[in-house]
């Protein structure tokens, strides 16, 4: 999911709570002290399974322990910056930019591989929520008739779970949200995604209209027949996103009636590693994944819960030619 | 039984809705704001005294407010032996993620799973507390108690007669409010004061109109007792924020 700077499960108030089944892959791998290597990995499906699968071709292509450490976007980077974090498997573009202008561009301390895998994001409903009540545009949200099929607390506006408090992409949402005007019709919730995610499957069990922020790749897509609602293309003068950190009148100043722009991921890697080991530096930046491969590899550990080890060396020898090609583009 | 005469049936949970009655209405404005916060929208205990006939419950189905009248509900229940269909306890589709045994709370539809394998779940039709709603949240079975001892809290004690006589605790057993089996829900290692149990209202069941925390028929709660493990994951679901009007 794109662009998830997460802290800390802030929206659960006094109670903090354990990410969902992500944080079941992580625990216990993430002894790093002893590790050649680290991998920072962010809370979202995607980018903990291509972590795994990256500590798994490490060991095998370079004989390197990696280790994987939890942590937010913003603590990975700094880590990267200070040299006690080496790899971020999936930094998203447009939501990480200011992250890739600091780190990346400013200070140098992170390097960005050049080639990113197309990726999506936008508004989605379950297919059955379409069908029943002929929803079919992100505008449609705007009539107050059509929002309030997601009323669910009496108040006439529906609901929509626009991402976790924290994300960046949860800000874009909320610019997005008045720019459509979809916020006089809608309240728009704030959860970690664990929630949201399993929302989907209750809605989808108990024949619940829903509507949520989607991003694609993602294993909910393997699991249910979800549709992104139709939206204006991408319009980089329609485009003003400024965000809480630069202005505090951020929301008023930003305008954003259209899709999002072409939504890229990335494997970023420290600058300190490019320079100790540059064999490694350059086969990371000859990676080629591809939303197919991420989609594959995220159903296969979080749906079907394989062992990431075990998951990791059968997609290693099922993709041997593939590694080898990435071996001899790195070494060229 | 008008349910301002009922014992509160779970003393921590209890207690923590006397803490938690300011945090009803901030609980509100969160969730208006659009975050929902655990242990929000909790009502608080000494107020159940003061539910009345002006209570109305949101319907999802119908999306209406409707008249609360608990006699409506005992009187279904007397007519038919049983709560409705669509609360009782099956096995239905249910794909997720998430693996066996975890438990799913669906507080808009009254149903809570326990995730089965291949993508199926058992399905029982919960009562849910007012403090039930307005939070979402990751929490997990933190333990399990056999015909748990419910203690009244403090406040209960000193406002219910009825209550005080069991200030040192009500054994387990048929009249105790809690019901044959409760799961304790906990934040890591801390408990939470919410609590899945059983019921000695089992007409309440598929209302979210008893005081209690997740209720379920004594059979389901000891089929959901079986089922569950200490540890197992529940996960809470967002749900409308503000179900009740004129408490």
């Amino acid at each position: 999911m794109g662009g998830h700077e997460i802290h800390e499960l802030a929206p659960m108030n006094k109670l903090t709570v354990p990410f969902f089944a992500l944080g079941l892959l992580v625990t216990g791998a993430t002894a790093t002290r002893a590790a050649d290597v680290v991998i920072g990995v962010p809370d979202w499906s995607s980018a903990t399974v291509t972590a795994h699968v990256l500590k798994a071709l490490l060991k095998t292509e370079f004989g390197l322990e990696a280790g994987l450490e939890f942590g937010t976007n913003e603590a990975i980077f700094a880590a990267m910056d200070a040299g006690t974090e080496d790899i971020h498997p999936e930094v998203w573009l447009p939501n990480h930019s200011s992250l890739n202008a600091e780190y990346v561009l400013r200070r140098k301390s992170v390097v960005m591989s050049p080639k990113g895998v197309p990726a999506r994001q936008g508004i989605c409903l379950t297919k059955a929520t379409q069908d029943a009540y002929d929803i079919v545009s992100v505008n449609d949200l705007t009539d107050p008739d059509k929002a309030a099929v997601f009323d669910t607390d009496g108040n006439g506006k529906g609901e929509i779970w626009i991402g976790a408090e924290d994300w960046s992409s949860t800000k874009v949402e909320k610019i997005r949200a008045k720019s459509y005007g979809y916020d006089q019709t809608m309240d728009l919730l704030e959860a970690p995604e664990a929630i949201a995610v399993t929302a989907i499957d209750a809605a989808i069990a108990g024949d619940k209209p829903l509507v949520f922020y989607c991003y694609e790749p993602h294993h909910t897509f393997e699991l249910h027949d979800i549709v992104f609602l139709d939206e204006p293309p991408y319009d980089p003068r329609k485009w003003t996103v400024v965000m809480p950190d630069d202005d505090p009148d951020w929301l008023e100043k930003s305008s954003a009636g259209v899709a999002w722009p072409p939504s890229f991921f990335h494997i970023n890697y420290s600058s300190k590693l490019a320079n100790e080991r540059p064999d490694v530096a350059a086969f990371l930046s000859a990676i080629r994944l591809d939303v197919d491969t991420v989609s594959e590899m995220t159903y296969a550990l979080i749906v079907e819960r394989r062992d990431p080890e075990e998951f990791s060396a059968q997609w290693m020898a099922d993709n041997a030619d593939r590694i080898a090609a990435w071996r001899k583009a790195a070494n060229h | 039984m008008p349910e301002h005469d009922m014992p509160d049936p779970d003393s921590a949970k209890c207690n923590g809705q006397r803490r938690g009655l300011l945090r009803f209405f901030s609980g509100i404005f969160r969730a208006r704001t659009g975050r929902y916060t655990l242990a929000a929208l909790v009502f608080a205990a000494g107020s159940a005294a003061a539910i009345n006939i002006n209570t109305q419950i949101y319907n999802p189905e119908t999306r209406q407010w409707e008249q609360y009248d608990p006699n409506r509900a005992i009187r279904y229940f007397q007519q038919h032996g049983q709560t409705p269909a669509a609360f009782q306890r099956k096995i239905v589709t249910f794909r997720t993620a998430e693996k066996p045994g975890t438990v799913v709370i669906d507080g808009d539809k009254h149903f809570l799973y326990v995730v089965l394998p291949n993508f199926q779940a058992v399905r029982y039709g919960i009562g849910v507390g007012r403090e039930g709603f307005g939070w979402a949240g990751i929490v997990n079975v933190g333990r399990k108690a056999e015909w748990p001892v419910w203690t009244p809290p403090a406040e209960m004690v000193a406002r219910d007669p009825k209550a005080a006589k069991y200030a040192g605790g009500m054994p387990g057993g048929p009249d105790n409010p809690l019901g044959p089996r409760a799961l304790y829900l906990y934040e890591g290692n801390k408990d939470s004061i919410y609590r899945i149990h059983g019921t000695t209202e089992p007409w309440s069941i598929g209302l979210n109109v008893s005081s209690g925390c997740i209720r379920l028929h004594n059979d389901d709660i000891v089929d959901l007792y079986e089922r569950v493990e200490v540890g197992a994951k529940v996960i809470v679901l967002m749900q409308g924020a503000a179900l009740y009007k004129g408490v």
